[in-house]
């Protein structure tokens, strides 16, 4: 069995989100809405029963092939007997239970799947990214038992001590989560030539909630942001631990800053009776060719520090601050750094850091700063710009955090050639014949083989044919953007558009079986697509379909079909 | 996209070169529905200089064989290359039409 990962079935919130996830991974496994609602019903159903008798169990997702068809299975495991009335197994067809060892006992559903196409790493990990993808209960959970510690401290510390103690112990102790929260050695990828990222987070005594966060989501991207939440104390600290989870969790499955910020919003703004929120500036360096992809939640405008010294600020706001209203959809934008490039991001406590007259330090000060800077290194900017906020401050006491990031972009290490190839075309079938032009030169560059070549003008013809004909319904700003990524064994493919939601995985192969009188074309192209290509996957991203494709430069020729 | 006929006999050969996708297969469409619209019934198609072809292009066949098919016509191909063979193969059109080695053995079949 493929395992797709656990979910506790741990209380009504967690029922639910299992109903959720294997709702979405059965329509992707066989685009069946029906199917996915009356599984997810029936899960559902066996976990509220499950729930009401007492029983906590975890609810394992796999994927097994058998006697040569394949089987969804979700399997219900605990340490107690599980009973489950007949009436609500009954929407199952295929159902065992009993005791699955000494002491474990499991309910074991089976679903067979009739149009699924196999299953390779890039989908098995979609999935699991699914499955395992915590939710803001899970990670609450998590949280809690990180803080327990702190948690018990607290307690003792309410009833134990005066009113104004209590107040500064519970600045402290959200002072202590927040500042545990921070990645803080440095240098942070010793062994990453391409970048160099730097950080620092001075607390105030009172007010806080900032927070900064950089990591690898693979090989080629780092995500970095930073943030300001509103409030002070443990709940302060306790919201930006759950933004920054989030985030975080995300990332690891979804490189649009814009729709990652969307999903934490709704997260974060369910259920949020504190109207708590956070600004947040979160981007994503592309390490292959410098290009960031960044969104702005009404946080401070970041500066781009270009290599001759030149300073660019980034100004355009993309939505509101996160967590305040469900719904929001945010938008990004995309900058290129070049080798020696530089961004700088900053809180407001730099900006609104106060001398001891009450002045503000003010953005045009911090600009003056790093236009006197003479290095590109992170931590050489990161410091003068906090040195220059303190000599500012003089003996006046600090009002809020201080916090600074600084990214650096070295490019590509020598050698590495730009194999990558980017254009975006309008929603013109006229259109399509420049892209296969473009990519013949690309292709000839590279020395991609003939015949990969043409299965790619095959693929393109087809993909974008069915964009443009369909996806804009008369709208004139459909817009479709190609990227293509030579890497040592495979070519990959991205295509984005802006049209309307549609899976072109998700119909049933046609009959290529019939008579030249029965045959239609439709469904054929999509089917051309899957069959000459190794890898496919569909993503609705925000307002944005993407198809990301692979097709493997195996050395005999025709790789393996299916 | 270029296209050129010449007739032997009965027979009408008629090569595309290049490609025949979303944006050529109508002029394809055009020339092929002149053939038949002519009266001519055997048809000769040479994919020798054919770089690829996509569903487009499968439509345009497929139309003009169940033209021929109406009128009792026939459709011959040959010279395809290895991507066009994959494509026939995948969509199942290897079986539906007859596809021949070179242009002796597509021409002798009618």
């Amino acid at each position: 069995m493929t395992d797709l990962g656990t979910i506790p079935l741990n209380r009504d919130a967690a029922v639910r989100e299992a109903r959720r996830k294997v709702r979405q991974v059965l329509q992707i496994l066989t685009a069946d809405d029906l199917l996915s609602t009356r599984i997810g019903s029936g899960v559902s159903a066996v976990g509220r029963a499950m729930l009401r008798e007492g029983m906590a169990p975890v609810l394992r997702l796999g994927l097994d092939q058998r006697d040569g068809s394949s089987s969804f299975l979700l399997v219900f495991h605990d340490r107690q007997p599980l009973r489950v009335p007949e009436s609500v197994l009954a929407v199952f067809d295929d159902v065992e239970a009993g005791r699955a060892g000494a002491s474990d006992w499991e309910v074991r559903i089976r679903v067979r799947l009739r149009q699924w196409s196999g299953m390779d790493e890039h989908r098995t990990a979609e999935l699991r990214a699914i499955v395992q993808q915590k939710s803001r209960d899970e990670l609450m959970d998590e949280l809690q038992v990180k803080n327990r510690e702190l948690q018990e401290s607290f307690e003792n510390l309410q009833r134990t001590t005066s009113a104004k103690e209590r107040m500064e112990s519970e600045l402290n102790i959200g002072r202590d989560i927040q500042m545990r929260m921070l990645p803080m050695d440095f240098p942070a990828f010793p062994l990453r030539r391409e970048f160099d990222v730097y950080a620092v987070l001075h607390p105030a005594r009172e007010v806080g909630g900032d927070f900064y966060d950089f990591f690898m989501i693979d090989e080629d991207r780092v995500c970095f942001g930073i943030g300001d939440v509103s409030g002070k104390g443990v709940p302060s600290a306790l919201f930006m631990a759950m933004t920054k989870t989030l985030i975080k969790s995300r990332a690891s499955n979804d490189f649009s800053p814009a729709s990652i910020l969307t999903h934490v919003n709704d997260e974060m703004a369910e259920n949020n009776e504190s109207a708590m929120f956070v600004t947040i500036w979160l981007g994503i360096l592309d390490l292959r060719n410098g290009t960031v992809t960044y969104t702005n939640a009404g946080h401070n405008p970041p500066y781009v520090r270009r290599a001759d010294g030149a300073l660019e600020r980034l100004a355009k706001r993309h939505g509101p601050v996160v967590g305040a209203m469900e719904g929001m959809v945010y938008g990004e934008a995309e900058l290129t750094l070049h080798a020696g490039d530089a961004v700088l991001l900053y809180t407001d406590g730099v900006t609104e850091a106060m001398d001891p007259g009450q002045a503000l330090y003010e953005e045009q000060r911090l600009v003056s700063t790093l236009e006197a800077g003479e290095s590109a290194v992170p931590e050489d900017m990161v410091r003068a710009t906090v040195d220059d906020v303190w000599r500012f401050q003089a003996d006046a006491e600090q009002a809020d955090d201080v916090t600074v990031l600084a990214l650096a972009y070295h490019g590509t290490p020598e050698g590495a050639t730009r194999r990558s190839f980017r254009m975006t075309i309008g929603a013109d079938l006229g259109e399509i014949a420049q892209v296969n032009t473009a990519f013949d030169e690309y292709a000839d560059t590279h020395d991609v083989s003939s015949k990969i070549r043409r299965s790619m003008n095959v693929v393109f013809d087809e993909l974008l044919n069915n964009t443009i004909s369909y996806g804009f319904e008369g709208r004139d700003d459909g817009e479709v953007t190609i990227e293509v990524e030579l890497g040592t064994d495979r070519l990959s493919v991205t295509l984005t558009d802006n049209g309307k939601p549609f899976n072109p995985f998700g119909t049933a192969p046609p009959d290529t079986q019939l008579s030249v009188e029965e045959r239609e074309i439709g469904g054929l192209g999509i089917h051309l697509v899957r069959q000459m290509m190794d890898e496919v996957t569909y993503h609705r991203r925000t307002d944005r379909n993407v198809v990301i494709l692979a097709k493997l430069l195996a050395e005999d020729g025709a790789p393996e079909r299916t | 996209m270029d296209i050129t006929t010449r007739t032997e006999n009965d027979i009408t050969l008629i090569a595309f070169a290049g490609n025949l996708d979303t944006n050529t297969s109508p002029e394809a469409q055009q020339a092929l529905d002149g053939i038949v619209e002519a009266g001519g019934t055997k048809i000769v198609v040479d994919f020798t200089t054919l770089d690829y072809i996509s569903s487009a292009g499968l439509r345009v066949l497929l139309a003009t064989a169940k033209r021929l098919n109406g009128v009792g016509g026939t459709m011959h191909m040959f010279g395809l290359n290895d991507t066009v063979e994959e494509v026939f193969e995948i969509s199942g059109f290897s079986t539906i039409f007859k596809v021949f080695s070179d242009e002796n053995a597509a021409l002798a079949g009618l």
